[in-house]
């Protein structure tokens, strides 16, 4: 017992429980450091760069101050450092092997930031999910989608796929499909859907409406009727302009047919006999 | 119930707000109901008419009842109230694409005066020191539009098709519009032809003329001798169509006046 106690006396009369304090006070003097100089950094450059480079500068500076502050430090505890740096090297090594998953993500999120295809703010849509961007952090990406969940996305698989940035242009197309009854007349329907596009303060004059004939379907004739809004008015002028179009085909007389079948026998047969009765069918058949 | 009651000069201005009733005004395709209540202001409106009416009247009157259906309702509560409100035309917050019905040529060296007329937002606004804008209601919802070589490069602008009248007596007299006397000039050895105009609503000020028509300064658009570069002049003062005129409204952007040079196919189209 009076050995350690010497020894602790030894220890804490020694330069080590010296140099022990200065590490502890270096590592606690650069972690109030990074966290003001990262804040600062991030709050001036914020007024001249968008919030995803400045989160990505308020990040790097932080994790390079600290790591300098480290270094300080455990040259203070009396470290060398090329021998730690070897090491490091040799432990990183066997980390990658170890977390390739986890270092394939990493690198695919430096290619992001590089790349910037959407940043943070921006909508997305990634396969079959969409959603705002969160945060575009080291290792994934994260949504809120429209139905309120939290979505994260490795990096790497946003690498590998197609994203869609649905915010990056101002302006949006919205592409509607009319289908009109085979006895209708074209060139009407074509002025019809024109006017209610000119009439619709949310449909953009410029780029003009474009109408395109996609061909004969099985029961209507297929238009394609592509509109131009803003991008904040897309949703609402596909809603208002589908309700226009359906008022404006009422009232000229335009039929939008429903999915019908014509039984046939063939050209051979005779029709389908069909038997009027006043009377009303039984319930207990 | 309608009450009688003088009628004001003009559709804008300053109104004393009544109690336990309504001030309705019409102007043009607008209806405009402002319902006073005790602690509160109900402020409602809604379009009757197509964007192309040419309904140039207005009307004001003092109701004891609200309609039964109002679109586009908004309730305003208040600990101390005020009695005055102000309504103020004023021009989009948005270039203007006057679109000419027939599109036009103008060869070279040749120059013309084009009187257009530009679509006015109406503000409310309470007399409070400083002034509580309320609202800000188009008169008439004009249709968005880009402006730009691509989809990718231009602005949102609105949009108006005009008959571009150079003769000033032809132009129909509209309470809810604001004429602007627009002098293109062109200085390029080739024919302009003018298809769109990008007008520039949110430098220009409102004006009141004495027989209550509306103008805005006058605009001139100079195409350079080269053909690739416009000149964008825009006068300090009213035109000198309007008869002793009074502003109504500053510019919503004051920040870029006086002489601007804009690549050509930022003005003309």
């Amino acid at each position: 017992m009076s050995e350690y106690w010497s020894e602790i006396v030894s220890f804490l009369s020694s330069e080590k429980l010296w140099a022990v304090t200065r590490a502890f006070i270096v590592v606690i003097i650069g972690l109030v450091t990074a966290k003001l100089a990262s804040s600062g950094i991030s709050r001036v450059a914020s007024k001249k760069i968008d919030t995803h480079r400045a989160m990505v500068l308020k990040r790097g500076s932080y994790y390079l101050i600290l790591i300098l502050f480290l270094i300080t430090a455990l040259h203070q505890l009396g470290f060398n450092l090329s021998v730690l740096l070897g090491a490091a090297g040799i432990f990183s090594v066997a980390i990658g092997f170890a977390s390739q998953t986890s270092a394939s993500n990493l690198i695919s999120g430096l290619f992001l930031v590089a790349e910037r295809p959407f940043t943070v703010g921006d909508t997305i849509r990634v396969g079959t999910t969409m959603g705002e961007v969160l945060s575009i952090d080291p290792l994934s990406v994260k949504l809120r989608t429209y139905d309120n969940l939290f979505v994260r996305i490795p990096n790497e698989s946003l690498i590998k796929s197609e994203v869609t940035t649905v915010s990056r242009f101002p302006i949006r197309r919205a592409d509607l499909l009319v289908g009109v009854a085979y006895k209708e007349d074209l060139k009407k329907v074509r002025a019809v859907l024109e006017e209610v596009a000119d009439k619709n303060p949310l449909s953009l004059e410029e780029p003009k409406p474009r109408y395109i004939f996609q061909g004969f379907g099985d029961s209507s004739l297929d238009i394609q009727f592509s509109v131009w809004a803003k991008r904040e008015n897309f949703l609402d002028l596909k809603n208002s302009i589908y309700e226009e179009i359906k008022i404006a085909f009422d009232e000229q007389g335009i039929e939008i047919p429903f999915p019908h079948r014509t039984l046939y026998t063939g050209s051979v047969t005779e029709p389908f006999p069909i038997k009027n009765t006043d009377n009303e069918p039984s319930d207990n058949t | 119930m309608a009450t009688e009651f003088d009628k004001p000069p003009h559709w804008w201005g300053s109104f004393t707000l009544p109690h336990e009733q309504s001030l309705q005004w019409r102007i043009g395709p607008l209806t405009l109901i402002v319902h006073c209540l005790e602690g509160e202001r109900h402020i409602g409106h809604q379009r009757t008419a197509d964007f192309d009416s040419d309904d140039s009247t207005w009307e004001f009157q003092l109701a004891d009842q609200l309609p039964e259906t109002l679109e586009n309702s908004s309730r305003y509560i208040f600990s101390k109230m005020v009695k005055r409100l102000t309504l103020t035309p004023r021009l989009a917050d948005r270039p203007i694409i006057s679109r000419p019905r027939v599109p036009f040529n103008l060869t070279a060296g040749e120059e013309v005066t084009l009187y257009v007329s530009l679509p006015l937002w109406l503000e409310l606004a309470l007399e409070t020191s400083p002034v509580t804008v309320l609202e800000e209601i188009p008169i008439q919802r004009p249709s968005d539009t880009w402006f730009g070589p691509s989809t990718l490069e231009g602005e949102l602008c609105y949009a108006s098709s005009t008959h571009c009248r150079i003769n000033l007596a032809e132009l129909p007299q509209r309470v809810h519009r604001a004429i602007t006397p627009v002098l293109i000039r062109n200085r390029a050895d080739t024919t302009l032809t003018v298809e769109r105009l990008n007008l520039p609503a949110p430098l220009l000020s409102v004006f009141a003329g004495a027989d209550g028509q509306l103008w805005t300064p006058k605009v001139t658009l100079i195409r350079g001798k080269d053909g690739d570069m416009a000149e964008l002049k825009i006068d300090d003062k009213a035109p000198v169509q309007a008869e002793s005129p009074e502003l109504l409204s500053q510019p919503r952007n004051t920040a870029n006046t006086g002489v601007l040079i804009r690549a050509f196919n930022a003005v003309f189209s």
